[in-house]
């Protein structure tokens, strides 16, 4: 079965889409390429594409993301020039994404120095409400 | 190697840390593959058939929006095949699969009371929050069998 | 090409955006989705006063900010959600009028279930082209020669003549055959109006049967019945200058249409429940033994109060009718009730749909049944206005529309 995968560089990797690209375009894997503003769309049998994945993943280990997708590339159902403009509603969640790619980025590479980081929890310092008793001593203050 | 529903399940991020981690990550393009690439399927579908919305009753009644049954009708499936669940608390901006809120709500519902085990997570802000993120979600699936 | 922007949440998960696509195609426009940024998502409440949980319908308002900020972005705009989601039905509407009040663009509301096909969708989406594509065909205000308006309903065939802007002959028939109803409603307008077949210089068809008629007749206009009605409305009340509210209820559908300067802004258009059309009107003057044409006088003596009604639909709403006269309720009672039933079923289905501003005209056969437009003006508490010839509303709008056409 041919399947379809986004690759998706962090905004900090030093590997550009088209690298990747080129990368797989001199490979010897029969892949469909197609290069986007944000990454590259990759599609091909299922195993060709694990096999590649592990080579683009490779390029850099803790700069490229990779995700499916259920249309193949160019699918005139989702091409947004046969549609009529506007991106495919999914596309804003990667845009969003992307821009917590350098965070995940940095922390896998830790990761793999073996350095765990404290517990997210504990950085979060929570504000409780006030007590009714006080709220009531500030409104008479402010409004005397 | 475990199935693991992931929600939002179309996030980049938690399907890409799932799937290099070694697991396999259940997600919603996968089951919109199904239908929009299935040769048998004459003329396929835009996205899916006005059946998915009736195979949806499974997941919700009659009375419960179309668009939200069809959304269960991709969705619901993965569930189902899921050992284990990670959930982003605060996704942000959703859209397409993810663009409906009540079906994310049942989607998250699903997930917590099927009895499998479920990480809860929120998107890091920071470096530190972001390595306690990988370093959770790493923990979580080497503990899964 | 007309570009009609969908602003949707759920049709693709619905199983109907082929549907929608096959709606436009027929009438000759193309679905577009204005640009829009992922700040401009995040960012949605500044611009258009709120966000919600959903980001589908998120996106559908940060696109009706863009076509707010660039009208020419769009010729027209659909606003299509869920059946029955009630955040979605808030945005819906609030988008609707966001797009009203801030341009010029016409927009059509409607909410889908997994069962909506292009069909249902096609004199909506028809009416909405219409507006962009003959805008100044609508703005036509007088009718001119001798023209045939002949209207196919799906329970009655309407048909006038026109010359010099008054209406000289009408025939109104049963529909039957569509094509003989047709004929004959026709031919009735034509000896009524002391004229020959030869006499007519064009003829508009409009109505379910429209497509056929229009072909059998060799018609120059064959337009659906929200323009025409419209424009058939504003025409016979007076009202071809500003805002204006058209409702319809007919025997198989209702329309309720806002109007500014002749041409339909927004619409809606009901028709699944026989219990808002004229079927259940005649259906209680059966039950009450009179004629449909004594229903309106009877009501207009009665109070709907007296009657305790459980049920809007055709069956059971009837049954609590039938209760009610067998406790002892007063018959003129019963056929208000009957009338204030239709009505506040249309005003709480449609007539949040379209912002209602006055005059508020009535049209259609049923707007004759007087107790039904004194029920609405007693709910939308305002003057309801029920113009002459209003049961060939269709028929008057199409030819006074088709003599527009003459001079071309």
């Amino acid at each position: 079965m041919r399947i379809t995968k986004y690759i998706i560089t962090s905004p900090e990797s030093e590997v550009l889409p088209s690298d990747i690209a080129m990368r797989i375009y001199g490979s010897q894997h029969d892949i469909n390429v197609k290069e986007t503003c944000f990454g590259i769309i990759i599609n091909g049998e299922e195993d060709e594409v694990a096999d590649l994945i592990k080579e683009i993943r490779a390029m850099d280990p803790t700069g490229i993301f990779i995700k499916d997708r259920g249309f193949p590339p160019g699918d005139l159902r989702r091409c947004r020039g046969h549609r009529g403009g506007g991106a495919r509603p999914g596309y804003y969640m990667i845009e969003s994404e992307s821009k917590l790619l350098p965070l995940i980025s940095k922390a896998l590479a830790s990761e793999e120095k073996a350095d765990p980081g404290p517990k997210e929890t504990e950085t979060i310092q929570k504000k409780r409400p006030i007590s009714i008793k006080k709220l009531d001593e500030i409104i008479k203050e402010e409004i005397s | 190697m475990a199935k693991v529903i992931i929600y939002p399940t179309t996030s980049l991020i938690l399907a890409d840390l799932v799937d290099r981690m070694g697991h396999k990550a259940l997600v919603a393009p996968e089951a919109v593959r199904d239908r929009v690439t299935n040769p048998e399927i004459k003329s396929p579908p835009l996205n899916i058939t006005p059946e998915e919305p009736k195979k949806g009753l499974k997941y919700a009644a009659v009375d419960v929006p179309s668009g939200i049954r069809g959304r269960m009708a991709l969705i619901g499936p993965l569930i189902e095949e899921a050992d284990a669940g990670i959930i982003l608390d605060d996704p942000g901006v959703l859209t397409g699969c993810a663009g409906c809120n009540r079906t994310n709500e049942l989607v998250r519902l699903l997930i917590k009371t099927k009895g499998i085990p479920v990480l809860d997570l929120k998107y890091p802000r920071d470096d530190t929050e972001a390595r306690g993120f990988v370093a959770r979600i790493k923990a979580f699936l080497e503990g899964l069998k | 090409m007309i570009r009609i922007a969908e602003l949707a949440c759920g049709a693709e998960y619905s199983g109907i955006q082929r549907e929608i696509e096959r709606a436009a195609e027929t009438v000759g426009a193309k679905l577009v989705y204005p640009e829009v940024d992922l700040d401009d998502i995040i960012n949605v409440e500044k611009k258009f006063g709120i966000s919600v949980s959903s980001g589908d319908l998120n996106l559908a308002m940060a696109r009706a900010t863009r076509i707010v900020e660039n009208p020419d972005l769009a010729d027209a705009v659909i606003v299509m959600t869920c059946f029955r989601c009630a955040e979605a039905a808030i945005i819906r509407s609030e988008i609707r009028k966001y797009i009203h009040q801030n341009s010029k663009v016409p927009v059509l509301s409607y909410s889908f279930t997994e069962r909506t096909t292009a069909e249902t969708l096609l004199t909506r989406v028809e009416a909405l082209v219409t507006t962009v594509k003959y805008r100044s065909l609508l703005a036509r205000e007088k009718q001119t020669g001798i023209t045939a308006g002949i209207d196919s309903g799906s329970t009655t065939t309407k048909s006038v003549i026109m010359r010099d802007n008054q209406v000289i002959g009408t025939g109104w028939v049963p529909t039957t055959d569509v094509i003989k109803s047709a004929e004959d409603a026709y031919n009735a307008a034509l000896k009524a109006s002391d004229l020959k077949a030869d006499d007519i210089q064009a003829i508009g068809t409009t109505g379910y049967g429209r497509f056929l008629i229009g072909k059998h007749f060799n018609a120059k206009l064959t337009q659906e019945e929200i323009t025409v009605n419209s424009k058939g409305a504003v025409f016979l009340a007076n009202a071809q200058k500003g805002p204006a509210t058209v409702i319809d209820i007919g025997g198989m559908d209702n329309k309720a249409i806002a109007v500014q300067d002749g041409i339909p802004g927004g619409f809606t258009m009901g028709g699944i429940c026989a219990g808002a059309s004229g079927r259940f009107l005649e259906l209680t003057a059966r039950r009450l033994g009179v004629d449909i044409s004594e229903l309106g006088k009877l009501a207009l003596k009665g109070n709907y109060q007296n009657v305790a009604m459980n049920s809007y639909c055709i069956v059971f709403g009837t049954q609590s009718l039938v209760n009610s006269l067998s406790m002892g309720c007063k018959p003129e009672d019963v056929a208000m009730a009957a009338c204030h039933s239709v009505a506040e079923q249309v005003y709480e289905q449609q007539l949040q749909e379209v912002d209602v501003k006055e005059p508020v005209v009535m049209v259609g056969g049923t707007s004759l049944v007087e107790g039904l437009p004194k029920a609405m003006e007693q709910l939308l508490g305002i003057k309801v206005i029920v113009p002459p010839y209003a049961q060939y509303i269709g028929a008057v709008g199409a030819a006074l529309l088709v003599s527009g056409l003459l001079e071309a």
